[in-house]
């Protein structure tokens, strides 16, 4: 028996897809001495995922592991028969996805036991407050400054001028917040970075207290996230015992308590006034700007808020310089963004890049491009106070300005790739629908303007679209960006907006002829079955869920169009390609 | 300068305010009124309504100026192209959410937009003068068109939903009958402007611009062919309708307000068109529609074959028209069934109504018709004179084409086809033929005509080719139509008179009004009452004289009636500012027409919640918990389904709100409203007066706003005195007591 590890991926996602089990089974073969857990790996398509560490920190990545392969496994470990896992190993071209990356803000992420703060520390964690104690607060705030680092949460705001701003305030109260509710449809890279490595959280937040004068910190993390808040609960627990938060830090005269405030799941807390309102007790609704929260925020106080993935880059900037961080991206973006890749592509998962690669290097160089035979249409980034950019603009450098430039943003990082198989007015339609639920119902324009798109593109899709309704978006659009109180309405029109930019043609489609070009929107549709191609082998009649499909065995089949629910599990399973959907 | 002033401009305005200032704040202070709906001096900045936004130089965004304060150097503009646009779509979407009735169906239905409602909820309070007041803002003859009007009111009262209308046209003569039986009522007129306005025509719309220009303190003169003024009222309707002695008195006021008036005048004869023009700043032609028309029948010529409104007119002078025995009046409107029924009062023995269509299909009142036929009018309906047979030059006898209903024509009604072949006659003495009229315009040269023979004019301003003259009423357009419409022509031309005689041009415009959709689910608390009918006389008692016909309300009946309404239009109308601001921006929220939020209405004794109508702008939950610290509301559910309530929807009445009223006083619409002492809630514009309460120590400041003779509503009027010690009601009982006391 060689001496090694064994680290299952037990972040949200592995545990979705089978981890818990796995590591269980793996325990049940009397691996338990060995056995350890890891965050997220972040290659979701690949989960669950088991990391053998060899003694001479080899390692062998097994994946889509089953509780039924710890047999395998365990007589790989115990017997060292390479074969019994061979066809558990990732490929070389799957294991492209993480060697393609440059991880910064992820860099422990599926590598340490996010539960264990020792490991954290072996790998150089909590010196970076150390060293940052031993500095002014202005010089800290100084590395930021030279870094370029800035908000991760979306808006993309320069952090050290957030932290100076607050600095500059005059207050013996201020506070520290982190901003933990993450919303995106399609955004989990801070649910990531807290499963995974919240210590890196805990040191780039006392970092930033430091740097402004907090001696308070509080993390907003939504209640969604329960695997989140018990990591860094734990976490806190840990750090506090160990002397790196609570009173006179590192016996260096700073204090800094901190907290977990957990969210109750409006997508709207994640705006930084309205996260204040909530964490308050009140209604999450946005507050109106100025007086911005470096002034006046938390409890009234000069308050700053920093998004997750932000923090999770500060104590990597104190120990490796600003300049370093600068050293990668371009002018208008520096350092790394992670991207939560999602939706038509081969692989999933999270992708940490540095600024300046391109949407084409993240979806077909990481990604693998697309799942299935269908062209690449659209990638929609920023969720849905983004915007989509369609197939021709593939080579958009990632930077802040070059993706505002689309119409898009880069935003929390949400990126969901679309193939010709998506409706792109159903496509704006489910974004606009998440904004419309998630409006605090505060300002008019968000309240009822989104409303009222949402009931445009509903008529769209229904085949009841009227002439000028693209144009009457248009207005809405152009006027609830003008007229909304916070980031939330004024940018909800964005998917709506591009996809009339770059697809306007199958709006038109939609209205004009009631048609769906891309066969998604149900009621302007219709299955039929094209006779010269059916072999009659029943399966798709077998298939269908009510019973629509008639026909005898080696006979034509026929479907019925008053009875057909259009779900298209008939084309789905259709060998001879005989089910037209039109 | 201190170093606390800082300068920027606003609209072009150079303005210096102090450091701090909120961009609403300097202009307010500088009299630029930047519209919002969701700020008060009482609470914190919110930002909801998006309406205060302005417009930056080189600002990119759009900016809230009720929270940014203003920078030194800045340049603001408040009514930029961009700034209108977002104002404007932000009232379209707040009113496509705004569920409710700004008026009631009623006065809109009313072509002079009489306020029914107003004044039907002042008689069910017992303010009959009150009421008179409100009935004048819209026509100034109530005691008679409340007499003869077809009242489109009635047809759209809701009330019709449950059972049957609201009598709204004979609340309004009982209103009208009382004041002229006690201390009239005389409107306000304007200090005299030096203008003059000529108006050729004495009927209801003549009578009505030289009431409404007068108001305004305009000389006027009312030329008149016959020798006594009311035209139709006057000449058309018939005695038993409209006594000429009401008439006579609703006249002689306009005439004690001021108005000349000259009978007897025909133009062209003892003046001419040109010379009244000359002579007056303006005219207003109102010369009606007194022609007869004809049928195009043959032996329409021969004698005792009258005009239908010749024949009303002449037994109106008194003279004795020879009908014989045996009458037929041909035509299916009301002027056909005044020509019948006064046929029957001179003693004709057999009276037939001649109509090609059927009884469903006629344009005569309901009322009219069956009064009639238990007159014993014989009613000859799908049957159409071909020929009037005579003998020496005299009628005496009809041959009828019998018809029968085909397709419906543009009308909607079913046309009357000839059924070949078949034919009926009747022996008669005379006929009468009221089948339509026509204007005469001999002597009114130089304006343009319709092809009808009408003067042509604009609708909204009355004018016509000719400068400073204007015409309304039956002469103009579609010709003629119903007093009321004539006297809706009147209102709205003395606007358009009145600014032309001040030199600007404004036209009448038709206000937006918020509209709600109801059932009779709608009114789950509403139980059926019918309608209280007014006595009459009956058949046997009034077919054989010229009485008048019904006996008018006692009070207790008129109260009763009264009550029934349903009191649709919004009590806040008057002090409502979205729907001000929604006419000032010439809003369409019906582009954005959609789903509305659901509410309800609920109420304690003191405050109504109708969260339908609520735009959420929040004031009301603000000032509970910022002024207050009571909390009794807050805002429930999220996005498009928030509504403000009371926590676990709890009624009002269960919760800690002690009435202090502040809410109301904040609330931009009707959503909350301060009910009123009166029995019947009505929407009547309300001048409160602030007086000092001296129940305790403290001196606060209280409003009480009267409706006629009674105290409507007590309401403190100063930020200590929403928290008055004796409590809400008390404090309501003991003022309006001793206001009682003291009148």
């Amino acid at each position: 028996m060689i001496d090694m590890k064994i680290a299952v991926g037990q972040g949200s996602c592995g545990i979705a897809a089978g981890a818990g089990k796995v590591y269980a089974a793996l325990a049940e073969q009397g691996l338990g001495s060995v056995l350890t857990k890891t965050g997220c790996i972040g290659m979701c398509f690949l989960e669950p995922i088991v990391d053998i560490y060899g003694d001479d920190g080899q390692l062998k990545r097994l994946v889509k592991v089953g509780e039924a392969d710890a047999e395998k496994i365990a007589k790989y470990v115990k017997e060292g028969d390479e074969e019994a896992v061979k066809s558990l190993e990732i490929s070389p071209e799957d294991s492209e996805f993480l060697t393609k990356q440059t991880r910064i803000a992820l860099r422990n992420c599926g590598i340490i036991n996010p539960e264990n703060i020792d490991e954290y520390i072996a790998r150089g964690g909590y010196s970076a407050i150390d060293k940052a104690l031993d500095m002014t607060p202005e010089q800290v705030i100084d590395i930021i400054k030279t870094s370029g680092l800035a908000g991760r949460g979306g808006a993309g705001f320069p952090t050290w001028f957030k932290w100076n701003a607050a600095r500059q305030s005059v207050s013996d109260t201020k506070y520290i917040i982190c901003n933990a509710d993450e919303g995106d449809p399609g955004a989990f890279m801070d649910r990531a970075v807290i499963e995974s490595d919240p210590h890196n959280l805990i040191e780039g937040m006392l970092i930033g207290a430091y740097a402004i004068g907090a001696k308070e910190a509080v993390v907003y993390v939504r209640a969604e996230y329960p695997l989140a808040i018990e990591r860094l609960t734990n976490a806190i627990a840990q750090a506090k015992e160990k002397g790196y938060l609570g009173q006179n830090i590192l016996g260096k005269g700073f204090s800094c308590e901190m907290r977990i405030k957990a969210g109750a799941g409006a997508f709207v807390c994640g705006e930084e006034t309205a996260l204040i309102e909530s964490l308050e007790g009140q209604r999450g609704m946005p507050r109106l700007k100025p007086p911005f929260p470096a002034q006046s925020g938390y409890w009234n106080e000069p308050s700053n808020i920093n998004n997750v993935e932000t923090f999770a880059n500060v104590a990597w900037i104190i120990t490796n310089g600003g300049e370093a961080f600068a050293a990668m991206g371009n002018d208008n973006g520096k350092g790394t963004k992670v991207f939560a890749l999602t939706g038509k592509v081969k692989r999933g998962g999270l992708v940490e890049i540095p600024m300046g690669k391109t949407l084409r290097d993240v979806i077909f160089d990481i990604g693998g491009g697309m799942r299935s035979d269908k062209a690449f249409k659209a990638v929609q980034l920023g969720g849905p106070s983004g915007g989509c950019i369609p197939a021709a603009l593939i080579d958009t450098v990632i930077d802040y300005k070059s993706l505002s430039a689309t119409g898009a943003i880069m935003g929390s990082g949400g990126m969901v790739v679309m193939d010709e198989s998506t409706c792109m007015v159903g496509m704006a339609r489910f974004f606009l629908d998440f904004t419309t639920k998630e409006s605090c119902g505060k300002c008019v324009h968000c309240r009822i303007g989104t409303k009222r798109m949402m009931e445009i593109l509903d008529r769209i899709c229904r085949g009841e679209g009227k002439q000028g309704d693209i144009e009457l978006l248009e207005e809405l659009c152009v006027s609830i960006k003008d007229g909304a109180l916070c980031g939330l309405g004024q940018t909800a029109p964005n998917p709506v907006l591009t996809t009339i930019k770059y697809f306007r043609n199958e709006y038109e489609a939609h209205i004009d002829d009631k048609k769906c070009p891309a066969g998604e929107c149900v009621d302007l549709i219709s299955y039929s079955i094209d006779p010269e191609k059916c072999r009659g082998c029943t399966l798709c009649a077998k298939k269908c869920p009510v019973s629509a499909i008639e026909g005898t065995v080696k006979q034509p089949h026929k479907i019925d169009t008053e009875k057909c629910i259009k779900c298209g599990n008939c084309k789905a399973v259709c060998k001879f390609s005989a089910v037209v959907c039109e | 300068m201190s170093e606390n002033i800082i300068n920027l401009k606003i609209d072009g305005k150079d303005i210096s305010v102090k450091k701090g200032t909120t961009i609403l704040d300097a202009a307010r202070a500088n009299g630029i009124e930047i519209p919002t709906l969701c700020h008060s001096e009482y609470v914190k900045a919110y930002g909801a309504c998006g309406l205060c936004l302005v417009e930056g130089e080189n600002m990119p965004k759009l900016m809230r100026a009720c929270s940014t304060v203003a920078g030194d150097g800045m340049v603001i503009n408040t009514m930029s192209p961009r700034v209108v646009r977002a104002r404007k779509i932000a009232l379209e979407l707040i009113m496509s959410d705004h569920d409710g009735d700004c008026k009631a169906p009623c006065t809109k239905a009313c072509p002079a937009n009489t306020d029914c409602q107003g004044y039907v909820g002042l008689i069910a309070n017992g303010e009959y003068k009150k009421a008179v007041e409100v009935i004048k803002e819209a026509l100034p003859l109530p005691a008679s068109i409340g007499r003869i009007c077809p009242h489109p009111c009635e047809k759209e009262c809701r009330r019709h939903i449950i059972e049957e209308p609201i009598s709204i046209a004979q609340l309004k003569f009982f209103a009208a009958d009382k004041d002229l039986a006690g201390d009239t009522y005389i409107p306000e007129i304007a200090e005299d402007t030096g203008k003059r306005v000529a108006i050729i025509g004495g009927g209801p719309g003549g009578l009505s611009a030289a009431y409404f220009l007068r108001r305004k303190g305009h000389s006027v003169k009312v030329y008149d062919k016959m020798p006594q003024m009311g035209g139709m009222l006057r000449y058309g309707i018939p005695q038993y309708r409209l006594p000429k002695n009401i008439l006579d008195k609703e006249v002689a006021l306009i005439e004690n307000m001021g108005v000349e008036l000259i009978n007897n005048v025909r133009i062209g004869e003892s003046i001419s068109f040109e010379q009244i023009r000359k002579e007056n700043d303006a005219v207003i032609v109102a010369v009606g529609a007194w022609k007869s028309m004809k049928m195009r029948v043959k032996g329409e010529e021969q004698e005792g074959v009258f005009g239908g409104i010749d024949f009303l007119r002449n037994v109106i002078l008194g003279e004795k028209p020879e009908i014989g025995d045996m009458v037929a009046v041909c035509g299916g409107g009301n002027t056909a069934m005044d020509a019948c029924r006064t046929a029957v009062r001179l003693g004709a023995k057999k009276v037939y109504v001649i109509y090609r269509r059927t009884r469903n299909e006629m344009p005569a009142e309901d009322i009219e018709i069956k009064e009639a036929e238990e007159e014993g009018v014989i009613y000859k309906f799908l049957t159409n004179p071909v020929e009037f047979t005579g003998e020496n030059g005299r009628v005496n006898g009809v041959k009828l084409q019998i018809m029968e209903l085909g397709e419906p024509d543009a009308s909607g009604r079913r046309s009357p086809v000839p059924v070949e072949g078949k034919f009926e006659s009747i022996e008669l003495d005379s006929v009468i033929m009221a089948i339509g009229q026509g204007s005469d315009l001999t002597g009114i040269d130089g304006l343009d005509l319709t092809k009808k023979g009408t003067i042509s004019a604009d609708e909204n301003s009355f004018v016509t080719s000719q400068e400073g003259v204007f015409a309304i009423g039956d002469v103009i357009n579609r010709g003629a139509g119903i007093a009321i419409s004539a006297i809706g022509h009147a209102k709205k031309a003395a606007i358009a008179v009145d600014a032309y005689l001040n030199g600007v041009d404004i036209c009448y415009k038709e206000p937006y009004y918020s509209e709600r959709v109801v059932t009779r689910e709608s009114f789950p608390n509403v139980s059926e009452v019918s309608r209280v009918k007014m006595s009459q006389l009956s058949p046997e008692e009034r077919k054989h004289n010229f009485d008048e016909v019904v006996r008018g309300y006692t009070e207790e009946e008129a109260q009763r009636e009264a009550h029934r309404c349903l009191g649709c239009g919004c009590h806040d109308y008057y002090d409502c500012k979205l729907i001000k601001l929604a006419n000032n921006y010439d809003i369409d929220p019906a582009r954005f027409a959609g789903e509305k939020k659901t509410g309800y209405v609920n109420k304690n004794d003191f405050i109504e919640r109708d969260v339908n109508k609520c735009i959420l702008c929040g004031l009301c939950v603000r000032a509970c918990s910022e002024v207050m610290n009571i909390t009794a509301i807050g805002l429930v559910g999220r996005g498009f389904k928030t509504v403000v309530s009371p926590a676990f929807a709890l009624p009002l009445d269960k919760t800690n709100c002690n009435a202090c009223g502040l809410c109301v006083q904040l609330c931009p619409t009707g959503a909350l409203q301060e009910r009123s002492l009166l029995a019947k809630q009505v929407p009547v514009k309300e001048k409160p007066e602030k007086i000092t309460c001296t129940e305790c120590d403290k001196n606060c400041t209280v409003a009480v706003s009267y409706v006629g003779g009674k105290v409507a509503r007590v309401i403190p009027a100063d930020k200590q005195s929403l928290n008055c010690v004796l409590g809400r009601q008390e404090l309501i009982e003991r003022i309006s007591k001793k206001l009682s006391d003291a009148k």
